[in-house]
């Protein structure tokens, strides 16, 4: 006859996941069970050789420390780059807009100025368009 | 790591120091690996899979609750990211890869080339029985056995009711023993 044992109590029984007084009737189905004891034997088997399982990467791997550490915090660097360069930016627009220079002087240093920024507004645009299109993006080179 | 220990750096994560966060990573990285291998089946995308889950835990570490461990949380994430990344790209679970990459350290005491040629054997046999179950029953195998996760961890981890964790295992295991029977390989 099938012992009182559920299957989910045995695998507490076996993880020791069970209090004293549950494990005492536990104890007490197995004295009267050869097939509970059997049953339990086979799984303390492979929960033996599967603990014995000591392995690691055979190859010697780097830690993922580094790429990790790169990730988190270039976005702190990225913003104090902005921020410093909109700072910067900022202040030579006044210097250059209050200065005492000929207005047709500054109309002109002022275009190639912007045109400069939106050539590179562009190209650092398309580059993010076909960096999020980039089946390769997630190699490691 | 000394739970106080990993409060304290979590804390001072928590503050904005990245610094801090080295040696937790260091930490889970064996642990992390070790999960990521059983359910990605291979290690390049076991180590991607443990990279993004290193970002987004520090990512979402404001959320974290100091009280409690940060072990399952972590595993939590992992397990998440690894199978997003089933998912999305479809990473080929190959175990038989694994096989070729991982090497067998032989106990103290156990040394001696018959002993690691039988404990090397009965290795290969027990992980192309794995290879043989299912991504769910490996995942909580691992926990279990590798990792030695008690069942209110691996609930946490797997987001599962307590409850559930012991028929989880006991399917597991018996898909396990099936497996290997399969092999011809009797237990005990």
């Amino acid at each position: 006859m099938r012992p009182r044992v559920s299957s989910e109590d045995l695998m507490r029984y076996l993880d020791g996941e069970m209090p004293p007084d549950e494990r005492a009737v536990v104890d007490a189905e197995l004295g009267a069970s050869t097939e509970l004891q059997r049953e339990l034997a086979i799984f303390r088997a492979l929960k033996t050789d599967f603990q014995a399982l000591s392995f690691h990467p055979a190859e010697y791997r780097e830690s993922v420390w580094d790429r990790v550490n790169e990730r988190v915090t270039r976005p702190i660097g990225w913003i104090l780059v902005a921020a410093g360069a909109a700072v910067w930016m900022s202040y030579g627009a006044y210097v250059f807009a209050t200065s005492p220079t000929d207005p047709w002087e500054k109309l002109a240093s002022g275009a190639v100025a912007i045109g400069i920024l939106m050539l590179l507004a562009s190209v650092i645009w398309d580059r993010y368009r076909e960096w999020q299109h980039d089946p390769y993006r997630d190699v490691q080179r | 790591m000394q739970p106080d220990l990993e409060r304290e750096l979590i804390r001072k994560c928590k503050s904005g120091d990245a610094r801090f966060y080295e040696p937790l990573v260091r930490a889970y990285e064996p642990a992390g690996l070790r999960l990521g291998l059983a359910m990605m089946g291979n290690e390049e995308d076991a180590q991607d899979a443990l990279q993004e889950a290193f970002i987004k835990t520090y990512d979402t570490l404001h959320r974290f609750d100091l009280r409690r461990p940060f072990g399952p949380w972590f595993f939590q994430i992992l397990r998440n990211q690894c199978r997003d990344m089933l998912r999305t790209r479809k990473a080929k679970s190959n175990v038989e890869a694994l096989d070729e990459k991982l090497e067998q350290r032989p106990a103290d005491g156990e040394r001696g080339p018959e002993r690691t040629r039988q404990r090397n054997a009965a290795r290969d046999t027990l992980w192309r029985g794995l290879e043989r179950i299912g991504d769910e029953h490996r995942e909580i195998l691992v926990l279990k056995e590798l990792e030695g996760f008690r069942y209110g961890e691996i609930a946490q981890i797997l987001e599962i009711p307590e409850g559930t964790v012991a028929s989880r295992l006991y399917h597991a295991r018996h898909a396990l023993r099936e497996a290997l029977l399969g092999m011809s390989v009797e237990y005990p």
